[in-house]
Formats: C-alpha cells, structure tokens, sequence
C-alpha cells in the first residue's frame, strides 16, 4: 500500500458537518421575516383609515370589553409558557407532558392574540397620540414580528442554546407591555367588566 | 427543516386574521355605502332635503349667501383624542364634543350669519367655531382647561349626531354618539352622571343595547 499523498486531507471527515453550520440563513431568514411582519403591519395600520368598527361578541358592552378580555386570556397562557418554558429547559420540576404543554398554550395564546390585533389594526390602526398608545402601537408590531422568528426559528436544529429563550422571552415581554398598555388600562379606566 | 408544527401555527394565525378582516370589511362597508346612499334621499332631516323646505330662501345651499343652511358636521379634533358633531338648525347649533371614554359636552348657542358660532355648555366647555363655504367647520373646543382644534365635515344622516336617553333599572342613562363620514364611532353613556365608554349604535336605526336595555338613539337636532 503507497501512502496517498492526499491522505492527510482525505482523513478528514468527509465534510461532517453537512449541515450548514454557518449559513446565515438560518438567522437572517427569521430576522427579515420578523421584520416584515412588524413592519407590515406598521404600515397597514397607519395607512389604513381607521374604521373604527368591527365585530362584537354577544354578552360584551364593548369591543373593547371582548379585547381586553381576549388579551387577558393570552396572557394567562403567555404565563403558561413562561412556566412550562423552565419545565422544557429543566429548570423546574415539570411533567413529562411540559413540551406538549408549552406549544399549545403558545398557540392558544396566539390565536387569542390575532383577532385582538385585527381589531386594534382595522378599527384604530397605528396611533401615536398618548405615550401609552405609541408603545402599544409599536409593541402590538413588534410582537407579531418577534412571533413570527420564533416560530421560524424552532424549525432549525442546533440553535445557540440561549437563541430560543432569548427570542421567546422578547415575545413574553412584548405581550406583557401590551397587555398593561391596553388591557390593564380598561380595566382601570372602565372597571373590570365585561 | 423538519418540524411543521410553528409554520401551522403561523398560517392557523395568518388565516385567522385574514379571515377576521374580511368579516370585518365586508360588514363594515355593508353598513357604510348602504345607510350612506339608500338612506339619505327617504331621510327628511337631512341636508341635501332641506334646502328645498320653505325656510331657507334659496334653493340650494349657496355658500356663504344664504344666512347659515341647515347641515349636519362631524369630524375629529386634530389630535385624533375626540370627534366633535355640530347640528345646525334654523341659525341654532347644537354640539356634542365626546373622547368616548369619558369626557363629553353638549353645547348650544346661535349661529351668526356669517357662520360663526360660539357654542357653549354647562360644564363650562366652549366651542368657537366657523362655517366654511357651508361645507365644514373648523374652530376650537375648550373642554376642562384644554383646547382641542378640530374640523368637522358635512355629514349625511346615519353619520352625525345621535342621542338616547331612558331609564334603566331605575338608573338614569344618557347616551350620546358621533358617527363619522367613514362609519367610526364614538359615544360615551353616562349613568347617574357617571361616565363609561358607550356600545356601538346600529347607524341604520339608531338601535342600542345599553346594560340589556334596547333604546333608539335619535339624531339630534337644537
């Protein structure tokens, strides 16, 4: 056997990480979507004349009644990911059903959160007349946006570890600020009614 | 690539909201350019009506000739905070400034010849306000020590100005809304004197459920 004069580069694993360890794609493809969704809907709700209508829930006073309390029930999910998050990750004692637990409450925290922002973007849209209602306008985009990387984000393997969290929490945080920037606010000004 | 679950979740969502604003658009214009087109010519108050009533002297709402045309006004402050509606009737005007959440005026006074008007109510709130060329208005209400500019458009019945006012469970309630030209609302009812953002009328009849009570908002007139 004659030693190959390419061995010692043959006895390279043949490219082991196929994957595309460094595409950026990865990234940038959920960063610019995000970022168009956050955008998008800037630009809709600005552009948009504002209706100032839209569909009403039989036993409510008001849309705003139906909102704050389709967003109150977000953020009670939104808490659920918080928790069930930390049981994903170890951090707290959790059931083996957490994961489960964690993308459903996500979803039904989402889907609660959507005709909330149809509402606000058709009938109010982009507004930036009080402190309070430019950071909900800006937060309401944003965390469409940042929704949208995360779910864009878990399709990829082998993510920085701290990634993940670090994305979820901003749509925590987002929801958060919404949710005391709208929500909490009609129940102080209206009382909690319904 | 695999896991297809946060791509359905997304368009779940996507689908969802597009879904939500084609309910809302649909409904919304149906109420818009029908109440806007059947409703004006049947309606006798409205403007385009009135001119050829016997009071006013020419028959069509010449600017600035004829002494003041009865019309109807609607429109935003220019902070987008309140609407403000002005019906004008007869060289009267009554106003209704409201933020639909709880701030709210009615003001009367006359209406000079040359359109100007200084309305006024008994909260102490004051709208000084012109005519212009019979097709909008534009001045300024001072409501609680702020003064909001704004400018009211004409307005063709259902948009303009609605009131209700009944007694329900023994509680006094008054209930006052402005409907903009683009179907937006704004309405404020009061209970005992106690303030709350109102539900929505129906701009068709002016039909209202307030605290399970149906009552008929009318439009008003000074």
């Amino acid at each position: 056997m004659t030693a190959d004069p390419n061995a010692a580069t043959q006895a390279f694993p043949p490219r082991p990480p196929a994957r595309p360890r460094d595409s950026p794609a990865r990234y940038l493809v959920p960063a610019l979507v995000a970022a168009a969704v956050a955008v998008g809907l800037g630009v809709y709700g600005k552009v948009h004349d504002p209706a100032g209508t839209a569909f009403n829930l039989a036993g409510f006073s008001s849309t705003g009644a139906v909102k704050t309390w389709l967003a109150t029930a977000a953020f009670f999910f939104a808490l659920v990911q918080v928790v069930s998050a930390f049981m994903v990750y170890g951090k707290l004692p959790g059931p083996s059903w957490a994961s489960t637990l964690h993308r459903w409450s996500g979803r039904i925290a989402f889907l609660l959160a959507v005709p909330v922002a149809v509402h606000c973007l058709y009938a109010f849209g982009y507004q930036t007349y009080s402190t309070r209602v430019m950071w909900h306008s800006l937060l309401g985009c944003a965390f469409f946006g940042a929704f949208s990387a995360k779910m864009l984000l878990l399709r990829s393997e082998r993510l920085p570890g701290w990634l993940l969290p670090l994305v979820g929490g901003l749509v925590f945080t987002a929801l958060t600020l919404l949710w005391l920037t709208s929500a909490l606010w009609f129940f102080r000004t209206f009382g909690v009614t319904t | 690539m695999k896991r297809p679950g946060p791509l359905l979740t997304l368009l779940a969502g996507l689908l969802l909201g597009l879904f939500m604003l084609t309910l809302n658009a649909t409904s919304g214009t149906k109420t818009a350019s029908s109440t806007y087109r059947e409703k004006s010519p049947s309606v006798s108050t409205s403007p385009s009506s009135t001119p050829k009533s016997k009071p006013t002297p020419t028959p069509s709402p010449t600017p600035s000739k004829t002494p003041v045309a009865n019309a109807n006004y609607a429109g935003r402050t220019d902070d987008d905070a309140a609407s403000v509606a002005v019906s004008v009737r007869d060289g009267k005007a009554v106003a209704y400034f409201c933020d639909g959440r709880y701030k709210e005026a009615w003001l009367r006074g006359p209406v000079n010849d040359d359109g100007s008007m200084k309305l006024t109510a008994p909260n102490g709130a004051v709208l000084d306000g012109r005519i212009e060329q019979g097709r909008k208005i534009h001045g300024t209400v001072k409501d609680e020590g702020r003064k909001y500019a704004f400018t009211a458009d004409k307005a063709v019945k259902p948009s303009g100005l609605w009131r209700a006012t009944a007694k329900v469970r023994g509680a006094k309630i008054d209930g006052g809304w402005i409907v903009l030209p683009n179907g937006r609302q704004t309405g404020i009812v009061t209970r005992d004197g106690k303030a709350t953002a109102a539900p929505r009328i129906d701009p068709e009849t002016g039909a209202v459920t307030v605290d399970g009570q149906q009552l008929t908002a009318q439009p008003v007139t000074p």
